[in-house]
């Protein structure tokens, strides 16, 4: 009981988590800065700004429904917090697994998107209104490759337990690299659903002040922020998990420091194509995904189809 | 002042985040604005961040002498904001209704309408100018919160 309340709210739970999150906000920022040719915000900036929404005045519009508006952060935050546990991160094991855990790990990462659109429909403003259909438009545009394109990589390990998927490349190495188009594909995919530049059509803050959010202030606010920095940090670590499983080396704080490393990396590739890529419409952010991410998808799970009856026999 | 009270205080301090509102400016202001958050300046440094929508901001950065079409925005704008709230008066028209004062459509500076806490003069006012302002404010914030 102790231990499972210790791992849930210190580590690898919330607290362990937020730390990781603010680290990666932080990078984010400072990359998009130097990239920008700008000194940056300082290491404790994503702090601040939790702790300053935190002692913020609360304010919920009187048309809007009270409960929902007030419950979708905290649902958001529960339900990326819990997709933590069953991804593999520095150790080969995640803390809890079974057969099909990428399943719910994958709906899981879903909910906060569902989340979004329900606090922001209930707030009853019409900008948070736009923000979320188009949201909702999106999800079912980059949903399915980024669903091909990891799925891809557990049909050549032939399990839909991401323990077992990463016990298998570990066995196998340097199968992995059969997965790189996979891995872009998702990592594509991941930016819209964190809803990022080209993809961050819902938020558009120069057409729709700020979408979903547009309404929210002080404590929620703050956990809406928290929600898509632990998203960030989750999606990373997932596609650390199910396309980089290398270098690890059985010792724990080695592993650790390669586990950051590839956070990092990743982390680096989507601030990357923050900076360079300018913000698609969403018909063709809906086009890219269907007509070019998802046949690509397909040909990634023809090519480890015939890699799996060709190679592994 | 109890540790959690002096935490908050920093992080407001360090994290103030601006909602710009043209009250009936001729422009000029709300150009030095934009070039002021531009990466040129690189406001980011001291926390800075343009926001869009009032539920976000802690400051309003203010432009221009208040007409009297402006103003029931400029009130629905200020009570939208979550407090604690602060009020910068960006040029001289901001500041006192400045050459337009005692016009038949004008209020007067954004002081006739709502509290304002910080006056950055100049026509337009500087983007350093506009810094420095920003940054004074926050010095006096502190100052106060250290009594």
């Amino acid at each position: 009981m102790f231990n499972a309340m210790f791992s849930m709210i210190i580590f690898p739970g919330f607290l362990f988590l937020a730390a990781l999150s603010f680290l990666g906000e932080f990078i984010d920022r400072k990359i998009y800065a130097r990239l920008q040719n700008r000194v940056g915000p300082p290491w404790f900036q994503p702090v601040a700004d939790f702790i300053k929404l935190l002692g913020k005045q609360e304010i919920i519009p009187t048309e809007a429904n009270q409960t929902m508006f007030k419950m979708a952060p905290l649902f958001a935050t529960a339900s990326v917090v819990t997709a933590f546990f069953y991804i593999p991160l520095w150790t080969p094991e995640a803390m809890y697994s079974f057969n099909g855990d990428i399943l719910v790990v994958l709906y899981l990462l879903t909910i906060p998107t569902l989340s979004f659109f329900i606090g922001g429909w209930y707030s009853t403003s019409l900008y948070a209104r736009i923000g979320t259909v188009r949201s909702l438009t999106q999800l079912f545009a980059y949903e399915v490759p980024l669903f091909m394109g990891i799925l891809s990589s557990a049909l050549l390990a032939n399990t839909w337990s991401l323990t077992k998927i990463t016990e298998f490349y570990v066995a196998h190495p340097w199968l992995w690299l059969m997965n790189l188009g996979g891995f872009i594909i998702s990592l594509i995919a991941l930016l819209g659903k964190l809803e990022k530049t080209p993809f961050d059509i819902p938020e558009a803050e120069t057409e729709i002040v700020a979408g979903a959010f547009t309404e929210y202030s002080g404590k929620l606010l703050a956990f809406l922020r928290l929600t898509l920095n632990i998203e960030m940090i989750v999606g990373a670590a997932l596609l650390s998990a199910v396309f980089l499983p290398f270098a690890l080396t059985y010792n724990p704080y080695l592993d650790f420091v390669i586990f950051l490393i590839k956070l990092l990396s990743i982390t680096f590739l989507i601030s990357l194509a923050r900076t360079v890529v300018a913000r698609l419409r969403i018909d063709q952010m809906v086009n890219f995904c269907w007509k070019y991410l998802v046949p690509l998808a397909m040909m990634q799970l023809l090519l480890n189809l015939a890699v799996k009856g060709v190679m592994i026999k | 002042m109890n540790v959690v009270q002096k935490v908050i205080n920093w992080s407001r301090l360090k994290s103030p985040w601006v909602l710009h509102f043209n009250t009936g400016a001729c422009n000029a202001c709300d150009i030095e604005i934009i070039a002021a958050l531009t990466p040129r300046y690189d406001l980011e440094r001291f926390g800075v961040l343009l926001k869009a929508t009032p539920r976000h901001a802690d400051i309003l950065l203010c432009s221009g002498p208040v007409t009297r079409q402006i103003e029931d925005r400029l009130v629905r704008i200020y009570e939208q904001m979550a407090e604690p709230k602060f009020v910068v008066a960006v040029g001289t028209c901001s500041c006192s209704g400045g050459v337009f004062n005692g016009c038949y459509n004008i209020k007067g500076g954004i002081n006739a309408v709502i509290p304002v806490s910080a006056y950055i003069p100049g026509c337009p006012a500087s983007p350093k100018a506009i810094m420095d302002g920003v940054v004074k404010l926050l010095q006096s914030l502190e100052q106060k919160e250290g009594k």
